[in-house]
């Protein structure tokens, strides 16, 4: 019991570091996301373009090699000159652009998804772009965005592992130590702990979509 | 008047994205060049040692294996390559700094100086010195099978082999062995990912032997461990090999002062002694001079 408890203990430490990602990546890329994806459906075409093939780099490469594109890449070009102290921050860096790039697509699904006669109905009431986009627009693509959204956020919870291939200390790798050391089990162990978070963000977008069901759109 | 209106509009929008997907794109690269220009003394001539020593450190790529580097009871790094590495680093006059890699991205961590060193129960090959400076050879190694505890004696013979099932990590010197050597030479074999991924499948019945490291096996495959009920089939042993430090190529000074201080720290009589700690000292390569 003992055992169980420090194992534990010791395998939260690096749910910790799971956890920093997630929070941190999703507080920076929802944004991101939004921007990039103002970029893809803008009318000035070099930035559309720009902004289509950073997507197109991102969602067409896996997370692994952008990870350790981030991590190595620097040091080798600079000769060690330039290298991350933290791991975690080079692994936040390589989710976030990631993540972005991903939110921006479903940004996007939902925005071109809003019928045109809105904006209309809009201009004609004498409403500014920005006024029509915050206060008609945005609400109805958060609505319809909510569940595809959360397949990918729950997506990233379990991807935070991931982060482990530049040796951040995460559960698995946490896990892993174990395994070297005869005992098996905290490795299968570590899924409890997806599983609860999993569910426990699962509840949550449960609830926001009640919250959001109060019209149709 | 509406169009011109929307046209400003949509102009203002796309100037304020423009700007922000600007700016989020360039931040990493920036931040780059910033701290390139604020370290460019750091020239790229400057050779491995003094950069060592400018930086006071060393950074030793470890990952974590009984009975080389792991966490003790109280939570803090330890093992034989933990204690030995401190020792050599006090003799150097450096402060030893032991960071967790990936084992399949070591030269990668090497080469980009995320660490300085690699000093994990690395196996000397040509391969390697010819990719990597590598020390005088300290330690001695060999490639065992484990088996469980009733087949040990069935499997100490070629018959008792034939059509058994054998796993080894991919890549490893395991593999080599029990895909070229005899007497396996009627054995199935497959690869699997990890030493640790080759004993579970033997703990779990997928396997019937696992070819592994003896050293790995002495920090698993003790009493009270889940691998208990295993065991090493002493009589026969394959592939001897040696475990040195890598550095990185061209290291300079860094490899004459580091073979050094190994001989100053055999001669002190320490390495023995913290050997003796981990039940390795037939394995020591390194003898106090005469």
């Amino acid at each position: 019991m003992d055992q169980f408890l420090s194992i534990t203990l010791q395998l939260l430490e690096g749910f910790k570091e799971n956890c920093i990602l997630f929070g941190v990546t999703l507080l920076a890329a929802l944004p991101l996301g939004l921007i990039i994806s103002f970029g893809s459906m803008s009318s000035f075409k070099p930035l559309k373009i720009v902004c289509r093939t950073f997507v197109w780099i991102i969602r067409g490469t896996p997370l692994m090699l952008q990870l350790f594109v981030v991590y190595y890449i620097p040091p080798l070009l600079t000769d060690g000159s330039f290298k991350f102290s933290d791991r975690l921050t080079a692994a936040l860096i390589a989710f976030i652009i990631n993540y972005a790039a991903y939110f921006s697509e479903i940004y996007r699904g939902g925005i071109e998804a809003i019928p045109k006669g809105q904006y209309e109905a809009g201009y004609v009431l004498g409403m500014k772009k920005s006024q029509i986009f915050f206060k008609v627009v945005l609400l109805q693509v958060i609505k319809r965005i909510v569940a595809p959204m959360s397949n990918e956020i729950i997506t990233l919870v379990k991807d935070t592992s991931l982060a482990r291939v530049i040796a951040v200390g995460e559960i698995l790798k946490n896990a892993e130590r174990f395994t070297k050391e005869g005992l098996i089990w905290p490795i299968f162990y570590t899924g409890a702990f997806f599983l609860i978070f999993c569910g426990a963000l699962t509840l949550l977008f449960r609830f926001i979509e009640k919250k959001l069901d109060y019209y149709k759109g | 008047m509406k169009k011109i209106i929307a046209l400003l509009m949509a102009g203002l929008m796309t100037a304020t994205a423009f700007a922000g997907c600007g700016g989020s794109g360039n931040k990493t690269e920036s931040k780059a060049e910033d701290t390139t220009a604020a370290v460019a003394t750091n020239s790229a001539s400057e050779d491995d040692w003094t950069y060592l020593q400018n930086k006071g450190s060393m950074t030793i790529g470890i990952t974590y294996f009984e009975p080389m580097n792991y966490k003790g009871a109280d939570g803090k790094l330890t093992g034989f390559e933990t204690e030995f590495a401190e020792a050599v680093c006090a003799q150097l006059g450096l402060t030893a700094n032991f960071q967790e890699i990936e084992w399949d991205s070591k030269e990668l961590e090497l080469s980009s100086k995320a660490i300085d060193c690699i000093w994990n129960g690395l196996t000397i090959t040509d391969e390697r010195k010819a990719n990597m400076d590598i020390t005088v050879p300290y330690m001695e190694n060999k490639q065992v099978m484990v088996c469980k505890k009733e087949n040990v004696e069935k499997f100490s013979t070629a018959e008792g082999v034939a059509n058994a099932s054998v796993v080894a990590e991919a890549g490893s010197a395991g593999e080599d062995v029990a895909k070229g050597d005899a007497f396996f030479a009627n054995a199935q074999f497959e690869s699997v990912e990890s030493q640790a991924t080759a004993l579970l499948e033997v703990k779990a019945g997928t396997a019937d032997i696992a070819v592994i490291d003896y050293v790995m096996s002495i920090g698993t495959l003790r009493d009270g461990s889940d691998y208990a009920d295993l065991a090493v089939v002493e009589s026969q042993a394959f592939a001897p090999e040696q475990y040195g430090i890598a550095l990185r190529k061209n290291s300079g000074d860094t490899l004459t002062k580091v073979n050094e201080a190994i001989q100053a720290v055999a001669d002190s009589g320490k390495l023995a002694e913290i050997a003796e700690k981990y039940n390795l000292t037939d394995l020591l390569l390194v003898k106090p001079a005469a």
